[in-house]
């Protein structure tokens, strides 16, 4: 079942539909979140912000759209105002491919783990979210978006707010690139 | 560019599910054929089988109740708000509703039924008129700047 019961009734100011789409959309919206900023604090205070500005902005939610995307959106752009001010070139898409790839905070970040491998790894340490973690913004938001979060390319297109055509070339440049980035720091091992 | 070519740079997207269906037809066609590419894509759907299978973190538990608290309390204020907002509007349009209804009381009792029919604009009425803008004017600037600076301070805290 959808979320659109819940979103009609806390249009109407119902708590336990807020409660209820917090639930539902917890881990998820945790996990995009991370993702983007990568430190676990940074994601925190997102995903505080990510429901205030929900409750803020429910009213003018138009409920023949996607929930989903919607709420990714809010999300996103509450995360790229964060990360615009404190790692602004960090949102830059690459424009040479290859490994090392992207923005010099990418490269710094790919010499020592970053926060959020050190809180993965508690749970299953895996080399590819390490690869995932050091790839440029740009890149890990289309692959989280496709394979974590399972959206269709029409709702990464909608949350991105660039044309189809991009998200298929992004993704595609993402594949490559963290398929490089595997090869390069796990040379002639296997990483799945 | 050849047709080797085109269908090796779809290889990616046809391990992430993003090709066309006509796209899908032309890469299957070819990796029957072609061991080069039906190798590319299996290392293709290998990393692709990887992101999918990758684990979620869980938010803490403490972050969502704080987060649950906060948007709860968040939503009650602006259900306050609104209802505050309504209850205004309402008022002012009751009270511009009684002044206008006080006019022609004052010109009944000052002048009697006749004046109603006065079209003349006396100046005691545009000296009436002109108090009654301006007191509204300035209680309604003063309630504007009033919820402007509420909802600021709401929104910093």
């Amino acid at each position: 079942m959808g979320p659109e019961n819940d979103v009609a009734r806390l249009r109407r100011g119902d708590m336990d539909a807020l409660s209820a789409l917090i639930s539902r959309y917890q881990n998820r919206l945790y996990r995009y979140l991370l993702r983007l900023v990568r430190e676990p604090a940074e994601a925190e205070d997102l995903f505080q912000q990510t429901w205030l500005r929900v409750v803020e902005k429910i009213r003018s939610f138009d409920p023949s759209r996607n929930f989903d995307a919607w709420l990714f959106i809010v999300a996103r752009n509450l995360a790229i105002d964060r990360l615009r001010r404190i790692h602004p070139e960090s949102l830059d898409e690459p424009i040479l491919e290859g490994f090392p790839g992207g923005t010099a905070m990418d490269r710094l970040a790919s010499k020592e783990p970053a926060a959020i491998d050190r809180v993965l790894e508690r749970e299953r340490s895996s080399r590819l979210t390490t690869a995932l973690t050091v790839l440029p913004v740009p890149y890990r938001e289309v692959l989280t978006l496709r394979f974590e979060e399972e959206m269709k390319l029409e709702e990464i297109a909608q949350v991105l707010g660039v044309p189809l055509s991009t998200v298929k070339s992004r993704l595609r440049r993402s594949l490559e690139q963290l398929r490089r980035c595997l090869e390069t720091r796990y040379p002639g091992e296997s990483w799945q | 560019m050849n047709d080797h070519d085109a269908i090796r740079r779809m290889l990616a997207l046809a391990a992430a599910g993003a090709l066309e269906p006509d796209e899908e037809r032309r890469v299957a066609a070819h990796v029957q054929s072609c061991a080069s590419c039906a190798a590319e894509l299996e290392e293709w759907q290998i990393v692709a089988g990887g992101l999918r299978r990758l684990p979620t973190p869980q938010p803490p538990a403490s972050l969502v109740e704080r987060a649950r608290a906060r948007a709860e309390a968040r939503l009650a204020e602006e259900a306050e708000y609104r209802l505050h907002r309504g209850v205004m509007v309402f008022l002012v349009f009751f009270a511009w509703a009684l002044t206008l209804m006080s006019w022609p009381l004052v010109r009944l009792v000052s002048g009697g039924l006749l004046g109603l029919l006065d079209p003349r604009l006396n100046q005691a009425w545009v000296g009436f008129a002109a108090f009654t803008t301006f007191v509204w004017l300035g209680g309604g600037t003063a309630a504007v700047l009033l919820s402007l600076r509420q909802r600021r301070e709401r929104s910093l805290a």
